[in-house]
C-alpha cells in the first residue's frame, strides 16, 4: 500500500486535522526501530532509547517500537530495560535517516524477573497517558493466587480504581462501571467473556500472554464501544530463534506451550493450551459412591482453552501476524430425573497487517473475528430442549500512525463491525407435533468509528492530547449516531512533579444482560435498538505524579467523576433467559461515579511493591426502582486497600504477599417476612419482603495472600516451584447473606429465624510446578 | 425461566458443601411498620372465606400475627356481604382461615367479586377478582421406560383469542395430602396450542394420581411468580431479589379465584 492512496482513503478525517499534512517537515534524523529480547526475541514495551549527552530519550511503545528526533551529530546511544543488560554504542546522525533494531540481552541473574512494572519511575511519571495500569505476565507469575492459578485479570484488580465484584471472581469493575462497560481486546479483537466458572478464573493463559494494558480514563480516541476501561491483551509472540516448551502442573489444571521458528528470521509460532483436570477425580468419586442413598452425585465441569500466534515478516516494512483464541466450559449434571449439559466459551481470530511507510509513518490494519456463545441441552427419553445465546463479529479496523514533526504525532483510523446476535433461542421438542416450540430473537447490527487525535508537544514542559471520535450503530431501522472529544494534557512542574488531567466521552452500543454480580455464562449481549438507547459516558480526571526517595518511589493522586448516562437494570423478577420481548425487561436509568485513588509504588531493589487506596462513591438512578430514589450500586466501595510486596530473598527464591480490603459489597436482604397459605395449607411458606436495593452492607473483605517462588536449577532449561497460600489467616469473607428459618425438630413449625454468611474460600494452599526448555 | 440459576446453584453447592464456610451473623433491620396481609380464594360451591394477618419484621417470634379488629366485606353483584371474624381450620385441606361468611361463592364467569378489609388503624386493603372459564383436561397418558417407571403427559387447549395462565398441580392418592407436582405457566410460547405438560419418570404402575388444570388469573400468575422469586433469593446468590407483586391494594396479598379441572387416573 502506497502511502498518498491510504490518505486519500482517510481523506475526510484529515480534514478534521488542526496540523496540516503540509506543514510536516523534516528538522531532523530520525532513528527508529524495535527494542526486543535476545532471549526470545519478544519485543519490550518500556524500554529506554536514549542520548544521554543531549537529555533526549524514548520509550518503546507496546510492540516494542521507538522513535527518536536528532540533530545532527556523533553521540552514544543507550538503550536500557530493567533486567536486561544495557547497551551503549556510538551513532552519529547525518540528514538522512535510520532504522536500528536491539536485542537486549538477559541480566543473568535468574531473579531478575522480578520486575513488577514494565516501565521505570521516571518514564511513568513522564509519559502521557494517565489513569492507566500495566501488567506483564511475569509479573503476575510471582503473585500468590486462588488454587495456584495465575490470573492477570485478578493481579489488575489490586491495582487503585479497579475492584472485583466478589469472592474469587475475575470480572473488573472500573471506576464505578460494570463489567459489562470493559472492551476487553485480545491482539485487537474483542472477547465478549473474559471468564471461566462464575469468573472464578479469566480465559488469558499466563503463558499465552504477554502484556496487559488497562486504561481507566482519559481514554486514546482509537478506543470506543465501552463505557468504563479498556483492558488491552496482547499474546506473546513465539520464539523467532529456538523452539522452546514451557508449561506448568498445578492443582487444578495444567498449562503447555510450544513456540520456534518456522522460517528463519521471518517466521515463528506459538501454541499454547490449558484444561482443568478436577472433573477427572469428581468422576472417580460419583463412581466410588454409586448406589449410595444418601449421596449426591458432583457435578461433571471442566474448561479448557487454546491460544495460537504466528508471525510472519514479510520484509523490513511489512509483518503479518494471526492470532486465534478457542475457550470452552463445560458443565454435565444428571440425577434420576435431571439430566442437563450447559457449555459455553468464546472464539476469536485476528489477522494484522503492519505496514511501515518509512520512519515516520505507519499503518496496523486488523481483520478479526470474536464470538460468545452457550448452550443449554436437556434430554429426557424423546423430549428434548435446547437453550443457546451467541454474539457473533466480524470487525475491520486500521490505525494509522503519522508523525507530522517532532511536535505532532497524528492518529487516524477506523473500525467496522457486524455483530450478529442470537438471544434465547429455544428449542424444544418430542416424538410429535404436540411438543414442539421454538423462540427466541436475532439481530443483526452494524457498529463503526473513526477518529483522529494528535499528540503536541507545546513545550518542554507541557504536552496535549486531543482527539475526535465519531461513533455509529445500525440496528432494525434505527440509527444512532455519537461525537465522542478525547482531551488529556501533562504539564512538568517541576523535574519530579507532574500535573496531569484528562476529560473523555465514550458512547456503548451493546449491552450485557446480566442481573447479577456474578460473571455468569448465561449473561447475553443486547444491540441497542429503537427502544434501547446506547450508553454514554464523561468522566475528568485529575492527577499529581510525584518521585520521592531520589526516584525509587512514584507517588501519584488521581481523583475522577464520571457521568454515566442510559444505563441499563431490570424490572424485579425480570425473565432474562426466555424471552421474545425482553426490552420489557429493561429500565432506563442514570449512574454517576466519583473517587480519589492514591498509588505508592516502588519496582527497583530487593523489595519492591505497592500501596493503593481508594476512596470511591458509585450510584445508580432508575425512576423504577426505590421509588426512584438513587441507591449505591452493588460494588459501591467506600475503601479499597491494596498491599502487595514482592521481596528477592537470594538468587533462587522471592517472597511475595499481597493485602486487599474493601468495604463490603451493597447488598439486598428482606426487611420482614409474611406467611402465605397459598392454595393448600400444607405447602405454607415464609415469603420475604425485600425494600430498598442494596441498602444492606456485607461485611467488610480482607484478605492476606502469601507466595514463594523457589527457582531450581534442572540440568537443562528452567523450572520453579511457585508456593501460594490464599486467605493466609483464614478470614471468612462474606460471598452472600441469607435468612434462615429454624423449625421445631418434631412439629416442624418455625421457632425463630436467623441471619447466615456463606463463605466461599477458607485458607487454600497450593503449588505448582513451572518449567521451561 | 430459572434454570439457569438451579445449574449455577448445582455448581456452587460442591464448593461450599466442601469448605462449610457458614456462620450466625448479626443483621441489624430497619424499623418495620407491619402492613395487612390477605389471601383469599374463592371457590365455586364453597363459602366465602379469608385469612388476614399481617407482616412481621424478619426477627420478630414467629407467632400467628392476628388482627382481630379487621373488618372484612365482600361485594357481589351490588350487594355487600359481611366476613365475621372468626379464626378457624379447614382440617381437610390444613388450611386456617380468620374470616367466613355462610354464604356460598356461586359466581358464573365474568362476574366480578369485590373485597375490602379495613382496621382500627385505618389500614385498608382493597381487591377485585373476575371468575375465569375452566380449561378442560382433553387427555392424560403415560409412557414407561425400561425400568418401569411412568412419566406423565398432560393435555389441554390453550385459546388463542387471550392471554391465559395455568397452575397444573399432581397429588397421588389424595388431594388432601401435599401435591407431588405443581407449577405454574403462561402461554407465550403456546398460545392457542394444544399444550402437553410432561414430567419426569417420577411415576410407578398402580400410582393413583389426580391431576388438577387450574385456570388462574394474570394478576395471580404474576403473585404467585413473585412470592417464588422472593423466596429464591433469600439463600441463591445468583438469583435478583424480587418485590411481591400484590393483587390487592394498601396491603400484601392475593384475593382471587380457583377454577380448575380435576381428573383422576391410576397408572397402569
Amino acid at each position: 500500500m502506497h502511502l498518498p492512496s491510504y490518505l486519500l482513503s482517510l481523506f475526510l478525517l484529515l480534514l478534521l486535522v488542526k496540523a496540516p499534512l503540509a506543514q510536516a517537515q523534516v528538522v531532523n534524523a530520525t532513528i527508529t526501530g524495535q527494542v526486543r529480547s535476545a532471549t526470545d526475541r519478544q519485543p519490550l514495551p518500556g524500554a529506554t532509547v536514549g542520548v544521554p549527552q543531549l537529555g533526549i530519550g524514548t520509550i518503546t511503545d507496546a510492540k516494542g517500537m521507538y522513535r527518536l528526533e536528532l540533530p545532527a551529530g556523533t553521540y552514544t546511544l543507550q538503550v536500557s530495560f530493567i533486567g536486561y543488560e544495557t547497551i551503549t554504542q556510538p551513532l552519529t546522525v547525518g540528514r538522512t535517516n535510520q532504522e536500528l533494531d536491539f536485542r537486549l540481552e538477559d541480566g543473568g541473574n535468574m531473579l531478575q524477573e522480578v520486575v513488577v512494572e514494565a516501565n521505570t519511575l521516571r518514564q511513568k511519571l513522564n509519559t502521557n497517558q494517565m489513569s492507566v495500569e500495566q501488567l506483564t505476565s511475569t509479573e503476575a507469575k510471582l503473585l500468590p493466587a486462588l488454587f495456584g492459578e495465575v490470573d492477570l485479570l485478578k493481579t489488575l484488580q489490586l491495582k487503585p480504581g479497579v475492584q472485583s465484584g466478589g469472592e474469587g471472581a475475575s470480572g473488573l469493575y472500573v471506576r464505578g462501571g460494570g463489567p459489562d462497560q470493559n472492551l476487553v481486546l485480545l491482539d485487537d479483537a474483542v472477547i465478549y467473556n473474559p471468564s471461566h466458572l462464575f469468573g472464578f478464573f479469566s480465559v488469558f493463559n499466563p503463558d499465552a500472554v504477554r502484556s496487559v494494558e488497562l486504561y481507566k480514563g482519559g481514554f486514546p480516541a482509537q478506543f470506543g464501544g465501552r463505557l468504563s476501561s479498556v483492558v488491552d491483551v496482547e499474546l506473546n509472540k513465539g520464539n523467532p530463534d529456538n523452539y522452546r516448551v514451557t508449561g506448568g502442573l498445578g492443582v487444578i489444571s495444567s498449562r503447555l506451550t510450544l513456540e520456534g521458528p518456522l522460517v528463519k528470521d521471518k517466521a515463528s509460532f506459538i501454541i499454547s493450551g490449558r484444561r482443568t483436570y478436577s472433573d477427572v477425580f469428581t468422576r472417580m468419586l460419583n463412581k466410588a459412591n454409586e448406589g449410595s442413598a444418601d449421596y449426591s452425585p458432583i457435578p461433571d465441569y471442566y474448561f479448557y482453552d487454546l491460544n495460537g500466534k504466528f508471525n510472519y515478516k514479510l520484509s523490513r516494512k511489512d509483518e503479518l501476524t494471526f492470532s486465534s483464541y478457542y475457550g470452552r466450559d463445560f458443565f454435565k449434571f444428571s440425577d434420576a430425573s435431571f439430566k442437563v449439559g450447559f457449555d459455553w466459551g468464546n472464539t476469536m481470530a485476528s489477522l494484522g497487517w503492519r505496514h511501515s511507510f518509512n520512519a515516520r509513518a505507519f499503518v496496523n490494519t486488523t481483520v478479526s473475528t470474536s464470538s460468545y456463545q452457550y448452550t443449554i441441552a436437556n434430554q429426557i427419553d424423546v423430549f428434548s430442549l435446547r437453550l443457546r445465546s451467541d454474539i457473533q463479529d466480524f470487525t475491520l479496523k486500521t490505525d494509522f500512525n503519522l508523525i507530522l514533526n517532532e511536535k505532532h504525532h497524528l492518529k487516524i483510523g477506523a473500525v467496522a463491525t457486524n455483530h450478529s446476535f442470537t438471544i434465547g433461542r429455544l428449542n424444544f421438542d418430542g416424538d410429535d407435533d404436540r411438543f414442539s416450540v421454538a423462540t427466541g430473537n436475532s439481530f443483526g447490527a452494524i457498529e463503526f468509528g473513526a477518529y483522529v487525535s494528535d499528540d503536541y508537544e507545546v513545550n518542554p514542559l507541557l504536552t496535549l492530547n486531543y482527539g475526535l471520535r465519531f461513533s455509529g450503530f445500525s440496528n432494525s431501522g434505527k440509527n444512532y449516531f455519537g461525537v465522542e472529544p478525547r482531551a488529556s494534557a501533562k504539564y512538568n512542574l517541576t523535574e519530579t512533579l507532574v500535573l496531569k488531567g484528562s476529560f473523555a466521552s465514550m458512547m456503548q452500543y451493546i449491552h450485557l444482560v446480566a442481573n447479577s454480580g456474578a460473571s455468569l455464562p448465561t449473561d447475553v449481549w443486547y444491540p441497542s435498538s429503537p427502544n434501547v438507547k446506547p450508553q454514554r459516558s464523561q468522566q475528568v480526571a485529575f492527577g499529581a505524579s510525584k518521585l520521592l526517595g531520589k526516584g525509587k518511589y512514584l507517588l501519584t493522586n488521581e481523583v475522577y467523576y464520571k457521568w454515566m448516562h442510559n444505563q441499563i437494570d431490570f424490572r424485579d423478577g425480570a425473565n432474562l433467559f426466555v424471552n421474545d420481548s425482553l426490552e420489557n425487561e429493561f429500565l432506563f436509568g442514570k449512574g454517576e461515579s466519583y473517587g480519589n485513588e492514591l498509588y505508592l509504588e516502588k519496582i527497583q531493589g530487593r523489595t519492591t511493591g505497592w500501596i493503593g487506596y481508594t476512596l470511591s462513591w458509585t450510584y445508580r438512578q432508575f425512576a423504577d426502582i426505590n421509588d426512584g430514589r438513587r441507591f449505591p450500586n452493588r460494588y459501591d466501595r467506600r475503601h479499597d486497600i491494596s498491599v502487595v510486596l514482592l521481596h528477592k530473598l537470594n538468587k533462587r527464591i522471592s517472597l511475595t504477599g499481597a493485602f486487599v480490603y474493601g468495604t463490603g459489597n451493597a447488598y439486598s436482604l428482606p426487611v420482614a417476612r409474611f406467611a402465605m397459605q397459598d392454595i393448600e395449607g400444607r405447602t405454607a411458606s415464609i415469603v420475604p419482603i425485600y425494600s430498598d436495593r442494596n441498602s444492606f452492607r456485607l461485611a467488610a473483605y480482607h484478605r492476606l495472600d502469601l507466595g514463594l517462588v523457589l527457582k531450581m536449577k534442572p540440568k537443562r532449561g528452567e523450572s520453579d516451584l511457585t508456593f501460594s497460600i490464599y486467605n493466609a489467616y483464614n478470614r471468612r469473607n462474606p460471598y452472600f447473606v441469607y435468612f434462615d428459618q429454624i423449625n421445631h425438630e418434631t412439629e416442624k413449625t418455625p421457632i425463630a429465624f436467623k441471619a447466615k454468611q456463606v463463605s466461599l474460600f477458607p485458607v487454600i494452599p497450593s503449588v505448582t510446578y513451572n518449567f521451561k526448555f | 425461566m430459572k434454570l439457569p440459576n438451579t445449574l449455577y446453584l448445582l455448581l456452587l453447592l460442591p464448593l461450599l458443601a466442601g469448605c462449610n464456610l457458614q456462620k450466625d451473623i448479626d443483621v441489624v433491620l430497619p424499623p418495620h411498620k407491619p402492613v395487612l396481609v390477605v389471601e383469599g380464594y374463592l371457590e365455586y360451591g364453597r363459602p366465602l372465606r379469608i385469612t388476614v394477618l399481617e407482616s412481621s419484621s424478619y426477627f420478630d417470634e414467629p407467632e400467628v400475627p392476628l388482627v382481630p379488629d379487621a373488618k372484612a366485606f365482600i361485594t357481589y353483584k351490588g350487594r355487600r356481604i359481611a366476613l365475621r371474624y372468626q379464626p378457624h381450620a379447614d382440617p381437610v385441606y390444613n388450611k386456617y382461615y380468620t374470616h367466613r361468611s355462610d354464604e356460598i361463592m356461586t359466581g358464573q364467569p365474568g362476574d366480578m367479586y369485590t373485597l375490602d378489609v379495613s382496621d382500627n388503624q385505618g389500614r385498608k386493603v382493597t381487591a377485585t377478582t373476575t371468575i375465569l372459564p375452566r380449561v378442560p383436561i382433553d387427555t392424560i397418558e403415560w409412557r414407561f421406560n425400561e425400568k418401569e417407571e411412568a412419566l406423565l403427559l398432560t393435555s389441554f387447549q390453550d385459546d388463542p383469542d387471550k392471554a391465559n395462565f395455568y397452575r397444573y398441580v399432581v397429588h397421588r392418592d389424595s388431594v388432601e395430602k401435599a401435591s407431588a407436582r405443581d407449577f405454574f405457566v403462561n402461554d407465550n410460547l403456546t398460545n392457542g396450542q394444544r399444550v402437553s405438560i410432561g414430567s419426569g419418570y417420577n411415576y410407578r404402575k398402580n400410582d393413583t394420581l389426580i391431576i388438577s388444570l387450574y385456570h388462574i388469573e394474570q394478576k395471580y400468575y404474576d403473585f404467585l411468580t413473585s412470592t417464588s422469586d422472593a423466596k429464591n433469593a433469600n439463600g441463591n446468590p445468583f438469583a435478583q431479589p424480587s418485590r411481591i407483586k400484590s393483587t390487592v391494594e394498601g396491603g400484601i396479598g392475593i384475593f382471587t379465584n380457583l377454577v380448575y379441572d380435576r381428573k383422576m387416573v391410576i397408572i397402569k
